[in-house]
């Protein structure tokens, strides 16, 4: 099939689309009587809800920290103390994070031309991945929360043994993944198997995408 | 632009290139449920955009940038097209035989065009268009040079899926 065939035929999907080009006049009336809803009134229900539980945890655990931190220090219990604020820091740049890749993509062209505006969109997406080193640097201190004074004074080596395993294993796995979780390593299995889920699915097809659009521009 | 202009404009753009509309969504969405979706979609960014029309480009190169960041936009949130996507192949194959020529043929070439990658698919819909080469460049933005050279590749990879079918079928 020669280029003039290709185009010929192709221009008869003109005449398909006359019998299926039912675009009801109340479509376009829904359309023009739509409110212009701002990022709040864009965002899908559960991810609205998520920022929510989100800001709700960095402020609660803020305020009660700032408090200990403020009122009775001394008495506080250090370990909990700096694990707590550790946790509630990290998740406050994450939410940073998502707040601008939220604010940035409501504000993106979308008249421009596709290769920009689809390079634009797919890093802002890859920024994703960035909540998700920041997030995982939070395991270690899910080992050390219940730590106390008293455990320092009262343990014997076994008890420290298995718990400084899991606190040592955590943190080593933590600072490789947040290193190694990147777009560069995409295609290796591990990376593949942490970014499985239905959920993670739409970055991994921008990922896809994003490699056609490294190729258009190169 | 008041509320009224733009509804005007607006209204006048869809009527005269809802065609432009229907063809990428049908490129980039073979579902028709989807493709509502999709098609509303893109009408809402169309309409979001009215007030930041710039005259110096053609509507149409407007329309087409619209359309197709839309689609493939669409595409990534919902990937699983892609599933049903591969269900309607074997449909096609089904359905096909009770087809006139020319039906089929124009069932294998979209079927072959939503084979390809998301913006080859974008650059055959405008080169079926019969955009120039220039005004293709503007819309994905793109020097010309690179989409001739794209273009050629991708019309081979049609070509070649064609004789495949051919001799299979012989």
């Amino acid at each position: 099939m020669n280029e003039l065939e290709l185009k010929k035929l192709w221009q008869t999907t003109n005449d398909r689309l006359d019998e299926n080009l039912i675009l009801s006049k109340r479509n376009s009336e829904d359309i023009v009587g739509m409110k212009v809803y701002g990022i709040i009134g864009s965002m899908k229900p559960i991810k609205f809800f998520a920022l929510l539980i989100g800001v709700f945890w960095v402020g609660i655990g803020g305020t009660a920290l700032s408090s200990i931190y403020l009122n009775s220090f001394s008495e506080a219990n250090k370990i909990f103390l700096f694990s707590a604020s550790f946790q509630v820091g990290l998740t406050a740049i994450a939410l940073l994070v998502y707040l601008y890749q939220l604010i940035t993509i409501y504000h993106v062209d979308i008249t421009d031309p596709v290769i920009r505006t689809q390079e634009k969109l797919l890093n802002l997406k890859m920024s994703t991945l960035w909540v998700a080193r920041i997030l995982l640097l939070q395991l270690p201190v899910w080992t050390t929360f219940w730590w106390n004074e008293t455990m320092l004074n009262e343990w014997g080596v076994l008890q420290w043994t298995i718990s400084l395993f899991f606190t040592i294993s955590f943190t080593a796995i933590a600072i490789w993944l947040f290193f190694n979780i990147k777009y560069e390593n995409r295609n290796k299995k591990w990376f593949q198997l942490i970014f499985s889920g239905k959920e993670w699915t739409p970055l991994m097809t921008s990922m896809k995408l994003l490699e056609q659009v490294e190729d258009y521009k190169g | 632009m008041d509320k009224q202009a733009q509804r005007h404009l607006f209204e006048g753009i869809i009527d005269q290139h809802k065609g432009i509309l229907f063809k990428v969504a049908r490129a980039y969405c073979p579902d028709e449920e989807d493709r509502q979706d999709l098609i509303q979609e893109m009408m809402i960014q169309i309409w979001r955009s009215i007030p930041k029309y710039n005259s110096q480009y053609k509507i149409s190169t407007w329309l087409y940038r619209i359309s197709l960041n839309v689609a493939i936009s669409f595409y990534r949130k919902n990937s699983i097209r892609e599933k049903r996507h591969t269900e309607l192949t074997e449909q096609l194959a089904e359905t096909l035989e009770d087809k006139s020529e020319n039906e089929k043929q124009l069932n294998l070439l979209e079927q072959f065009i939503s084979e390809l990658k998301e913006i080859d698919k974008a650059l055959m819909i405008l080169y079926l268009e019969d955009k120039r080469y220039a005004e293709i460049a503007k819309i994905l933005g793109m020097s010309v040079s690179n989409v001739g050279t794209k273009i050629g590749r991708i019309k081979d990879q049609i070509k070649l899926r064609f004789s495949q079918l051919k001799i299979i079928r012989q």
